[in-house]
């Protein structure tokens, strides 16, 4: 049985002026996803993930979460998600405890102080529970916002570009986070994101959002199946000879001393490189080049 | 409850905001001057007050005690007080939007008109925080320092003589009026700031149209007559109708109506703007 939507845009509209944020925006998010909003800066990601919080007021389309709509039922929906857009912006004069309890009190369902410093503790700020946020960097505001994020345990997590600014521990501690939630708290994600690679590595669904339209929706694992991909071939200098042989009809789309390169599909690799060993070609490794960087620039090019 | 626990936050915010204590420094200071060079001088500025009228009349008792003294700390700082209101209240809505709070904020289950509402308590109890300091220096600690007696107020239709007993119910009701008046700039400050997403335009905007109203007010060109009684800053002074004698209590009732009539208009101006407001900061 498929699960009905949990988070439903159809044909979504946002003028700002004479300028179209946003045409024509759908999407589907169902319950357990994580679900990757994928799109060049000034795509219109940020601003669909505004209107889908009611920041913003859409000026045509529908949005629904929990099947309800988010311009007559706000304050149900928006009890029931946690979100962190763009930068994690705190009250510089107030501690990160004070800052956690402000923005509980106003959730809904405000925190006891025990759950507060719980959750500090779950993302590491226990320690700096009482000092004043202006004193924080970057990587532990990210930390904090998800902090204020999660305290409310709300069953929808939307994050803007959650690992913009991080250092690359930081990068992998909050892929390692989303996935957290998503494996232990069975929680529903949805994040947008400018490193591709990222949506690849934590996304099982996404939209591709282009010049204020979603182009393309789906799994990740199925949009990215059916791609031709480009492998690289490294073998021995004397061999590429022999290997150009062997991998006819594959035409090399790149070339040099050491490695080859050619488009071919993922079912066919296991038989190329069986292949390549029969032919006596001493085969160093093989690395796919397709990535999701590669289909996603394809896609806005088309 | 979620509105109580709103208005909660923002008393906390403005309670540890270093900028909310400038107001209460800047009347402690003002005042502070004020009753020293009063203390020092005080006399031979009443002297070149009274010198018109000591052929006629003759002043026994203390003159300048502290219900005169406070009297004159009122007239003075009536006008900067609006300045330091709206340093903390213009800056509630706008400063949130500049530090990216306002979007966090609005991302929480309570609704865009009672957020602001509870902006626009918080933001009253700071104005009526600052008007009971500036009663407690003015009239206690001036009464303290100075002494109490009969208190002479000269206006423009001359010399008024209220008797010592006659005074305090005067002082409490001057103070409300004082206090729905700088309401009204709080609330005008809070409008401006929801039509901003920087902390100095609303406070700037503030100071002008106060500025503005009162040139206008003060302009003797008949165009302005029949907008006058409707500027705000024409019913800031109604304070001042409580040292008549009797008092004109037709006068205080129209400037009531008036700065209430703007305190709900601004409100109402507001909640519209707050709730249809795109919040892309």
């Amino acid at each position: 049985m498929i699960d009905s939507p949990i988070v439903s845009i159809a044909h979504l509209v946002k003028n700002f002026g004479t300028f179209q944020a946003i045409k024509d925006v759908s999407l589907s998010v169902y319950p357990g996803d994580v679900y990757g909003f994928l799109g060049p800066n000034g795509a219109g990601k940020s601003t669909t993930m505004r209107c889908m919080l009611s920041l913003i007021h859409p000026d045509g389309g529908n949005i629904e979460l929990f099947g309800k709509n988010i311009a007559t039922e706000r304050h149900a929906i928006l009890s029931r998600i946690g979100c962190l857009i763009e930068k994690p912006d705190f009250y510089k004069y107030l501690s990160a405890y004070q800052n956690l309890a402000q923005f509980s009190r106003v959730s809904g369902n405000p925190s006891s102080k025990k759950a507060i410093m719980e959750m500090l503790d779950f993302v590491g700020l226990l320690e700096r529970a009482n000092d004043h946020v202006s004193g924080f960097s970057h990587g532990m505001r990210q930390r904090l916002g998800i902090a204020q994020t999660l305290l409310h345990d709300p069953d929808i997590i939307i994050l803007d570009e959650p690992t913009t600014g991080l250092d690359p521990q930081g990068i992998i501690d909050m892929r390692n986070l989303i996935l957290q939630l998503k494996n232990e708290r069975k929680k529903t994600i949805i994040l947008s994101s400018h490193h591709l690679s990222e949506v690849e590595l934590i996304c099982n669904r996404m939209v591709i959002i282009n010049k204020g339209e979603s182009i393309l929706e789906g799994s990740v694992q199925d949009l990215l199946a059916d791609q031709a991909q480009i492998m690289r071939i490294e073998t021995a200098a004397k061999d590429q000879a022999k290997a150009m042989s062997a991998l006819a009809p594959h035409s090399p789309v790149a070339i040099n001393a050491v490695w080859i390169e050619i488009e071919i599909d993922k079912a066919s690799i296991p038989a190329v490189h069986a292949h390549l060993v029969a032919e006596g070609v001493a085969v160093f490794a093989m690395e796919s080049k397709r990535k999701l960087e590669d289909y996603f620039i394809k896609l806005l090019a088309a | 409850m979620i509105f109580l626990y709103s208005t909660y936050n923002e008393l906390i915010k403005i309670a540890l905001k270093p900028r909310s204590y400038l107001g209460l420094a800047a009347i402690t200071a003002l005042v502070g001057i004020i009753l020293f060079a009063l203390h020092v001088d005080g006399m031979s500025m009443i002297s070149f007050v009274t010198s018109s009228f000591e052929q006629t009349l003759r002043f026994e008792g203390k003159v300048l005690n502290g219900n005169l003294v406070a009297f004159i700390i009122l007239q003075m700082l009536i006008v900067h007080i609006p300045l330091l209101v709206a340093l903390v209240t213009g800056d509630l809505v706008s400063g949130e939007a500049a530090m990216g709070t306002l979007r966090m904020l609005a991302t929480k289950p309570i609704s865009r008109a009672s957020l602001l509402l509870s902006k626009f308590l918080a933001g009253g109890i700071y104005t009526l925080l600052i008007v009971v300091w500036l009663g407690i220096l003015a009239v206690v600690v001036g009464r303290g320092w100075f002494g109490t007696g009969d208190m002479m107020v000269l206006n423009s239709d001359g010399l008024v003589i209220l008797q010592e007993a006659d005074i305090v119910w005067r002082y409490v009701g001057a103070f409300c009026v004082a206090f729905l008046a700088l309401l009204s700039i709080s609330s005008l400050s809070i409008c401006l700031s929801c039509f901003s997403n920087n902390s100095i335009g609303p406070i700037v905007s503030t100071m002008a149209i106060i500025l503005l109203f009162t040139i206008i007010g003060t302009l003797d060109v008949p165009v302005f007559d029949p907008i006058k009684p409707l500027l705000l800053t024409t019913h800031m002074a109604a304070w001042r109708s409580f040292f008549e004698d009797p008092v004109p209590w037709d006068v205080v009732r129209t400037s009531v109506y008036v700065l209430s009539g703007h305190i709900i208009a601004f409100i109402s101006i507001s909640i519209i703007a707050f709730t249809k407001k795109d919040i892309t900061v």
